[in-house]
């Protein structure tokens, strides 16, 4: 009995705390909804922010341009995260959407394409602006919906082909390169490397000696650039990496192996490390997105349209659905993405679609 | 290939432990063979010197994992304990996020975390009698946790010279890298062999009723293997930090279960009692070489996945085949 007691009271002390805590988050509530008409009190709007985790510099930066923009109107975001867990995403969505939903903002990072259509779906019925981001399925357009308001993707082949053309630029145009894969069965792994395959045809100089997949993990990209430097030898003149966690492991992978500033690395992604060695020339280029930017113009885009500074009716048909412009670092510009900040100009309402690169089609 | 694998075992006697044992090994030397004839980069000492250098960590978090598998429970706390070590390092040694710079300190310290860690799951598994399975796996929820606070999203680059100089140095042709795993491997061999700890964490997996009923208190026992296990946890933690030049959250990822395959593989029993130190130790290099052979025969990085899992698949069936009659792994 004894024993039994003290786990069921270790429950039942903890449920009681959760409802407490749940009690003192719904407080933030207040009035009665009635969706509809757009024209929300500034004060009133309520911003939410929602990515996979803190624990990579991309989404945390995410997180911080929201912060940002929030702090710019006087308003504080609610960060979300979800661990990388569809589950649990949809449930912090459902929760958020089981609140008062009138002036409610969301700037979602959706775990994968399938992740999205029940995120509109709920946003929808419940009259909250959505913007997402990366993910979501070919079929399923902002333009058919009243309140999804937009979504940015980037367009992987560029960033591939723009990568791809630096490496072969800092290779002399002729040699051999490898390349670091990311998770196969991903659009943008697909696309950046279709992109690379595109820069290849153009530049007839550079050989693909090798392509391996290292699932955009830095660890397994040591291991697999290792395994490629002691297959190829000195033949490898570029390492062409799908993302920067990659490209910084194979660094390491060519620190080991004595190579250290012989072999071109490049990568997608501008985390902060990787800029850092772009700026002191051990990486030869990345590509930014500009993570910060993404946190903050989901939430100015909805901002806009719930404070009516901008009627869903005016949006373009092509800023519904668009690649966002995204940026070559090399080390000539390096020092500028060094210390990732927002431009609070970006997030004015007359500014909110200045980077579309093109409409997503 | 899986013909070969199969033939060793074939020959094993109902009794005979040195036939029961030989399978992995014998494994490990035909597919060695196999890739070594096919591929001449494969068979390159600076390929083998490369399989060994890219085993240590693996070869480390095994030796935890195998004591709590000798117990005959289950242990998934790998990748967050080694999440939460790592991130400590790389904050206590010379870093680009603060001024510390313990060296040496940092690193025990890192270690004594991964051990708290083991601890926490082997108190969860005996005082509040949680399965190994779900108390570890919540060890390494809370350890990923602590990691990503740590993390407070920046990563912390390491400048300091001894750490850096583990995972690029050499001695003998080998890492330092390498030789602290040698050393570890060594370490639990003699754990396993010579102490109380480790004697009785395999009568535990062979039969724990007898060793109660014969007076011995058992749960001491698994809190302080679950505590080992977390040393090494943490100490790996450390190892892939100094291979990264950075503390990484997701330093551990994977490592749950890819020590749990090289200890299978080496014919450490899932049901406990059985394996060792030395069985794991050889599963590791069976998977390393594995890996790394793929690659330097140039088989698609499409169809790795799975030819490496069917590999696997074969190299268990033919370590256990000769246990099947005992009636221990076939559930």
């Amino acid at each position: 009995m004894k024993f039994t007691s003290r786990p069921a009271a270790a429950i039942m002390s903890l449920s009681l705390a959760a409802a407490v805590l749940a009690g003192c988050t719904e407080q933030a509530g207040g009035e009665d909804t009635a969706a509809g008409s757009s024209s929300c009190e500034s004060k009133d709007v309520r911003l939410v922010g929602q990515v996979r985790n803190e624990s990579n510099p991309y989404e945390a930066s995410w997180l911080a341009g929201g912060d940002a923009f929030a702090q710019s109107v006087g308003l504080k975001q609610e960060r979300l995260t979800y661990d990388g867990d569809s589950t649990k995403q949809q449930e912090q969505i459902s929760q958020i959407l089981a609140g008062n939903t009138k002036c409610l903002v969301m700037n979602v990072l959706p775990n994968g394409d399938a992740d999205t259509p029940p995120i509109v779906k709920g946003a929808d019925q419940a009259g909250a602006y959505l913007v997402t981001q990366w993910n979501k399925p070919a079929d399923l357009k902002p333009a058919d919906h009243k309140t999804w308001l937009s979504h940015i993707t980037y367009n992987g082949i560029e960033s591939g082909q723009q990568i791809g053309d630096a490496l072969s630029e800092a290779i002399g145009g002729n040699g051999g390169i490898i390349a670091l894969q990311g998770v196969l069965d991903t659009a943008a792994a697909k696309d950046r490397f279709a992109g690379l395959e595109a820069s290849l045809k153009k530049n007839t100089g550079v050989k693909l000696l090798d392509q391996q997949t290292a699932n955009f993990s830095r660890a397994e990209a040591l291991t697999v650039t290792k395994t490629l430097l002691t297959k190829h030898g000195d033949n490898v003149k570029g390492i062409w990496a799908a993302n920067d966690d990659m490209a910084l492991g194979a660094l390491e992978a060519l620190q080991q192996a004595g190579k250290a500033g012989k072999v071109a690395v490049v990568g997608i992604d501008a985390v902060p490390d990787a800029v850092s060695a772009v700026q002191g020339g051990t990486m030869t280029a990345t590509v930014s997105s500009d993570g910060t930017w993404q946190g903050g113009i989901g939430l100015a885009i909805g901002y806009c349209v719930a404070t009516g500074k901008l009627k869903v009716e005016d949006i373009a048909a092509d800023n519904r659905a668009f690649f966002a412009k995204q940026f070559l670092i090399t080390k000539s510009n390096a020092a500028e993405f060094a210390a990732p900040k927002t431009n609070p100009s970006d997030f004015e309402c007359a500014n909110v679609f200045n980077r579309v690169a093109g409409p997503l089609t | 290939m899986t013909n070969e694998v199969v033939a060793a075992p074939r020959r094993s006697s109902r009794r005979g432990a040195s036939f029961r044992d030989a399978g992995p090994p014998v494994a490990l030397v035909v597919i060695f063979a196999v890739f070594a004839a096919l591929s001449p980069q494969f068979r390159s000492v600076e390929n083998v010197q490369n399989i060994v250098d890219a085993a240590a960590v693996l070869a480390v978090v095994t030796c935890g994992i195998t004591f709590v598998l000798m117990m005959g429970s289950i242990d998934l706390s790998a990748a967050g304990v080694m999440g939460a070590s790592a991130l400590t390092v790389s904050l206590l040694v010379a870093n680009n996020r603060n001024d510390n710079d313990f060296g040496l300190l940092g690193i025990l310290v890192a270690v004594l975390l991964g051990c708290a860690f083991g601890c926490l799951s082997g108190l969860a598994l005996v005082l509040l009698k949680v399965p190994s399975f779900m108390a570890t796996l919540g060890v390494s929820a809370v350890g990923l946790g602590v990691a990503t606070l740590m993390f407070a999203g920046v990563q912390p680059n390491i400048t300091d010279a001894m750490l850096e100089s583990w995972a690029v140095e050499r001695f003998l042709g080998f890492s330092y890298l390498t030789w602290i795993a040698v050393a570890c491997i060594v370490v639990g061999w003699l754990i396993q062999r010579y102490t109380r700890l480790g004697r009785y964490a395999f009568a535990i997996g062979g039969a724990e009723e007898v060793l109660t009923l014969s007076g011995v208190k058992v749960k001491p026992y698994k809190v302080a293997v679950f505590t080992l296990a977390g040393a090494f946890y943490g100490l790996g933690g450390v190892m892939v930090t100094s291979q990264l030049g950075a503390g990484l959250v997701q330093a551990g990822d994977g490592y749950d279960f890819s020590a749990i395959t090289a200890a299978v593989v080496g014919g450490t029993l899932l049901t406990g009692g059985r394996g060792g130190i030395l069985h794991s130790a050889v599963g590791v290099v069976l998977v390393m070489v594995l890996t790394n052979g793929l690659v330097q025969v140039g088989v698609s990085p499409y169809w790795q996945g799975g030819v490496e899992g069917l590999i696997v698949v074969a190299a268990v069936a033919a370590a256990v085949i000769p246990q099947r009659r005992r009636n221990q792994v076939v559930k």
